[in-house]
């Protein structure tokens, strides 16, 4: 099973622009995911996904010199630790970012039955913002 | 297909019908409908309405033997929960998508 996502793309905008918005708490709560975060080593940051007692995602910071961040993703109420790095580097005055999350293959067969035991509440919400996610992949599939 | 995996997500957002599924999951055999209800505190009217909801996204498959319904578990309908990879594959461009708008937004 494919163990690693690798996502480039380039921004037409400063490094430290790009940097800002990956590692700062209120511009990733903005663009991203509503975040408690802060870009020191050994920080446990939370990002909480949408919808009221939806799943969260928990981790610890690894790295966080400009321009590369890495943190642990851990989805709540399950075991399986990956891994988001992000790297930046300039270009001709724009910024290309390179994104790795790795140890997807660890994620068993009942993991998402423990993540759906984690959603009492909310619920329709959370299926909302899942199935767009699912369908997509469906239909690409 | 989009309802299909809708519908298994809220057939396994009940925590009632999750207990019953883990129940046949856990016996590997085919259980009478009696037998289940005997293991819940709801009506048996209820356990039946549930295993009627897992029947219909394929968790359960119900067998008629004589007078008595048999209902098996069967994993499979999870798998098409299961693609991680595709799953962030997707997540991350959409993350990435929403990160370009705000940069955009911001100048």
């Amino acid at each position: 099973m494919k163990d690693v996502i690798l996502k480039e793309q380039i921004f037409n905008h400063s490094i430290d622009k790009v940097w800002r918005a990956i590692s700062k708490e209120e511009e990733i709560s903005t663009w991203f995911i509503k975040a408690d975060f802060k870009a020191e080593k050994g920080y446990r940051y939370t990002f909480f996904s949408e919808g009221e007692n939806c799943t969260q995602i928990t981790g610890e910071v690894k790295e966080a010199n400009p321009y590369t961040l890495i943190y642990t993703w851990v989805v709540q109420n399950t075991d399986t630790i990956t891994t988001v790095k992000w790297s930046l580097e300039e270009v001709g005055g724009k910024t290309k970012l390179y994104l790795e999350h790795s140890g997807i293959s660890g994620y068993g067969g009942d993991t998402a039955v423990n993540m759906f035991n984690s959603f009492d509440g909310g619920w329709d919400n959370c299926v909302a913002e899942l199935t767009k996610f699912l369908n997509a992949e469906v239909h690409a599939g | 297909m989009q309802d299909r995996v809708t519908g298994i997500l809220k057939a396994i957002a009940d925590p009632t019908r999750r207990d019953i599924f883990h129940a046949l999951i856990l016996a590997a055999t085919a259980l009478p409908i009696t037998h289940i209800s005997n293991q819940f505190e709801i009506s048996r009217q209820g356990v039946t309405k549930h295993i009627k909801t897992l029947e219909e996204v394929g968790l359960v498959e119900i067998e008629s033997k004589g007078r008595e319904r048999y209902c098996k578990a069967n994993a499979n309908p999870l798998k098409q929960i299961n693609h991680w990879v595709s799953f962030y594959e997707k997540f991350w461009d959409d993350a990435l998508g929403s990160l370009d708008s705000y940069l955009d937004a911001k100048s």
